[in-house]
């Protein structure tokens, strides 16, 4: 036999090809163009699919290994924290409306993007961007999984964690995340790695694990803070593919610019949408916080993200459209929305409270500019309601933003006292928008949101007609259980009953 | 304690500190090594050590597991060296680097010269048969005084050895440009080590090739430039060589003459503050604006390689992608300071 006897080892980059390079084959039976039905009708054109670089070189072998071993390590940590009960050891059993909001907004989504980018390994031409999208494909079905487990312990203890699943799809809040995968995945493959490997992976990431994994850290939450750990070591490659893609398309042609300059101002807004959960979680539902939802921005919105666009501005990219409209809303947004989801507690998964003296001193500190002009005096008022016996819930249906799903709860970005309202008629129609941004997007294709499936205008309708109990039971929930005020909920009465055993001789 | 830190496949030697970690002697010696969060946790950092020890710091046991830290791995944003260490990185492996070692040589100073105001040529002809280095590399001089050792890339070609010229530049307040200036004599016996960096012409791609130059970055072009034509590259050779007004466009009378000698090379000087009744009659504006009007603003098919105040290069690089050529074609020398590393900076890009 002809044998090579060159004694020189193989760079990593060879070994890498050598080990992918089958999965590249020219097609004869049928046409590249039948075999990847997908790539071209967005409007993006490639010359060259060799110009992909995958700067992870990692083979599925490797791949397998790496993984294999994360997930020894994490549920060796996840059953010690279920013998010693870790769910004791939280700050505050207040800290779980965090947790549930998590497993019922955000987990579901590390699932369905799972299953995009499974789509995206069979439907992207390049070998390089198949492998690792098959790659991220596993990892976020993964840390949906680690997750859900990493939840179930508390789930034996507490109310409002059950049910998340069905949550997803039928209450208010868990639309707005819903509807930014559902809009992802029913899009095409490259305007999909600018929603989640873009948007969702490198400018909403930060923003979103390291607020919530610094929570649980600060709050005692172990279970958490490890699936943190095993996902964040995932991330620098789902944030490589999701940059690689965005210089791939600007510099295969000029013609791509426009379309991934529209792709980048949509799913800019769409995601900061989804951060006004994660800030008002910061805000409003830890024991002991972090740091503001405000400083957060600063930090990872304005200066990681800041430092990427200029960058881009190289090819020509400009901020997106509603940066500003971003901006002028940090003093506000979390505030608008607990005080949203404070008076429609009743059709929550989580409990709500009203911010302790302490809390809004921390607020005012924090917001000196709007919390004690603004929302301070609300909570007071709100206060006072319930002393007097008469809690303030709202029991109307606000309009729903046909693009982000949410009850349009925010004000004008230069007038924090009016309510920000759009609408457009569209074919005979009426729909309704939070903000320009949501509008414009709905412009840009109508006739995809006007498919969209709302689940709140199911409440008013039959068979329902307006029965809250009703609607909890579709949810799988319990109203007055799993909902409400955190005072005088089973969660607050159980955790003190559990940690007063656990703690004293009682 | 300073100790030699090795990077395979590249074979470069770097010094790090005890205590500093390994990603920053290596990106501050100008070896890019991949990283993202800097923080241990992400493994975009991981790499390979060889031979010598290390300590693991802060890296997360999910980012570098245990039996990863059998086999040798670490996170190079968090390790810190506890020997000589050689370490192998996911780097590609340059065929036009020639990997020449560094080492210790002695000169004598033979001659200063002023170039303009504030830039003086300062000739070294170092002791029996010269340095081997490549057009584009640096050398750090040792200066006397208790100063230390300052960087400064080579203005002569590799051809010239063991005569080596450094044009240096008179920073305000700095010791070490001051003492060039004011107090080095010829005759003056120094020593200097090297050849240091990465940056040299791409030879073996065999494209056209474009220099943007500014302010006193035109050292490794000059280098770079001379050892081409002396060398007989034929393909296109252009420069674009830019400073404010005519008193300080040093070397211009022979770019034009070289430019006259050799149908491949291109000199475009341009001069962004020339007072407007002067007589000259080439181009008035920045460097990245003489090349955008000079190619049509398309670049594609060349290679470019920047040398210059950061603003400059900073303009460059935007004017090369606007008209379509981008970072794998586009070479920066660079000496990252202690403040750049520290800069946010996106992961966007890996060199420039
Ligand atoms: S750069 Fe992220 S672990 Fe080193
Ligand atoms: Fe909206």
């Amino acid at each position: 036999m002809d044998m090579k006897t060159d004694k020189k080892k193989l760079g990593l980059k060879e070994k890498y090809k050598l080990l992918t390079r089958d999965l590249g084959w020219e097609t004869t039976y049928h046409t590249a163009d039948e075999v990847f039905p997908y790539v071209k009708y967005e409007g993006i054109k490639v010359h060259d699919w060799g110009k992909w670089e995958d700067p992870f070189r990692l083979t599925m072998d490797a791949y397998w290994k790496y993984q294999a071993e994360k997930e020894r390590k994490y549920y060796a940590i996840i059953d010690a924290h279920a013998q010693n009960n870790g769910h004791l050891h939280i700050t505050d059993a207040r800290y779980l409306s965090a947790l549930k909001l998590f497993v019922q907004a955000i987990s579901p989504g590390e699932y369905a993007a799972g299953k995009g980018f499974a789509r995206l390994g069979r439907e992207f031409p390049g070998v390089g961007p198949r492998v690792a999208c098959q790659m991220q494909a596993i990892d976020e079905i993964r840390h949906a999984q680690t997750q859900i487990h990493a939840m179930s312990n508390y789930n034996k203890f507490y109310n409002g964690f059950h049910a998340f699943a069905d949550a997803r799809d039928r209450m208010w809040y868990c639309s707005l995340p819903r509807s930014f995968f559902d809009d992802a995945l029913s899009a095409g493959p490259f305007e999909f790695m600018i929603a989640i490997g873009f948007s969702f992976e490198y400018v909403l990431t930060n923003l979103l694990f390291v607020p919530f994994m610094s929570g649980a850290a600060y709050n005692g939450d172990m279970a958490t803070v490890t699936f943190g750990f095993s996902a964040q070591s995932d991330e620098a490659r789902h944030m490589t593919l999701g940059l690689e893609c965005i210089k791939f398309m600007l510099e295969q042609d000029p013609d791509n610019l426009p379309i991934v300059q529209r792709w980048i101002d949509k799913w800019f807004w769409r995601g900061f949408r989804i951060l006004g959960v994660v800030g008002t979680m910061m805000d409003y539902m830890l024991p002991k916080r972090v740091m503001s939802w405000r400083e957060a921005f600063e930090i990872y919105g304005a200066g990681n993200g800041g430092a990427l666009f200029n960058d881009l501005a190289r090819y020509g990219v400009r901020l997106p459209l509603e940066w500003n409209d971003a901006v002028k809303a940090l003093d506000h947004m979390t505030h608008q929305l607990n005080l949203g989801l404070y008076q429609w507690s009743f059709g929550t998964a989580f409990h709500t409270g009203i911010p302790s003296d302490e809390d809004m001193a921390w607020l005012s500190k924090k917001y000196p500019d709007t919390f004690d002009k603004y929302y301070r005096p609300r909570w007071e008022h709100i206060k006072k309601l319930k002393e007097a016996g008469t809690p303030f819930v709202n029991t109307g249906l606000a309009k729903l933003c046909q693009v982000c799903q949410i009850p349009t709860p925010y004000t004008e970005p230069d007038d924090p006292t009016a309510l920000c309202l759009r609408e457009s008629e569209y074919k005979g129609e009426l729909y309704h928008f939070c903000s320009d941004g949501c509008q414009r997007i709905f412009h840009d294709e109508p006739e995809k949101y006007i498919q969209a499936v709302l689940p709140m205008p199911q409440l008013f309708q039959p068979p329902l007609g307006g029965d809250i109990g009703a609607w909890m039971n579709w949810v799988g929930l319990k109203n007055g259980v799993d909902n409400g005020d955190y005072d005088g909920s089973e969660d607050q009465k159980n955790f003190a009953a559990w940690r007063a055993t656990a703690t004293s001789n009682q | 304690m300073t100790y030699q830190l090795t990077i395979e496949p590249l074979g470069q030697t770097v010094a790090v500190e005890a205590g500093q970690t390994l990603l920053d002697a290596a990106l501050r010696a100008g070896v890019y090594l991949p990283h993202a969060c800097c923080h241990g946790l992400c493994a975009t950092c991981k790499v390979q050590v060889v031979e010598g020890d290390i300590e693991h710091g802060k890296a997360s046991s999910f980012a570098l597991m245990d039996f990863e830290r059998e086999e040798g791995k670490c996170l190079a944003c968090c390790a810190r060296a506890e020997s000589d260490v050689v370490i192998e990185a996911e780097i590609e492996e340059d065929p036009d680097s020639e990997n020449l070692p560094v080492s210790d040589f002695a000169g004598v100073v033979t001659a200063i010269e002023t170039l303009t105001p504030t830039i003086k040529a300062v000739r070294i002809t170092l002791d029996a048969a010269g340095m081997r280095f490549q057009a584009g590399q640096y050398i750090n001089l040792e200066l006397p005084e208790g100063i230390g050792s300052r960087a400064f890339s080579i203005a002569s070609p590799p051809a010239a050895s063991p005569e080596i010229e450094l044009n240096v530049r008179i920073v305000p307040g700095g010791q070490g440009t001051t003492y060039i200036h004011e107090q080095m004599r010829v005759g003056e016996k120094i020593r200097l080590t090297g050849p240091y960096g990465r940056f040299f012409v791409k030879k073996s791609a065999r494209t056209p090739v474009l220099f943007m130059a500014g302010g006193s970055g035109l050292s490794s072009p000059r280098s770079m430039i001379l050892d081409l034509l002396d060398e007989g590259f034929a393909l296109p050779i252009t420069l674009v060589y830019g400073q404010r007004h005519r008193g300080e466009l040093y070397d211009h009378e022979q770019f034009v003459e070289l430019a006259a000698r050799h149908a491949n090379f291109t000199y475009l000087p341009a001069l962004s503050d020339e007072p407007p009744e002067s007589d000259w009659t080439g181009f008035r504006g920045f460097v990245h604006e003489a090349a955008k009007a000079h190619f049509n603003n398309d670049f594609r098919g060349w290679k470019a390689y920047l040398c210059g105040p950061p603003q400059m290069v900073d303009a460059a690089i935007t004017a090369l992608m606007q008209g379509r050529l981008f970072e794998r074609d586009i070479y920066t020398e660079k000496f990252i300071s202690a403040a750049d590393a520290q800069q946010v900076r996106s992961p966007l890009f890996r060199s420039l």
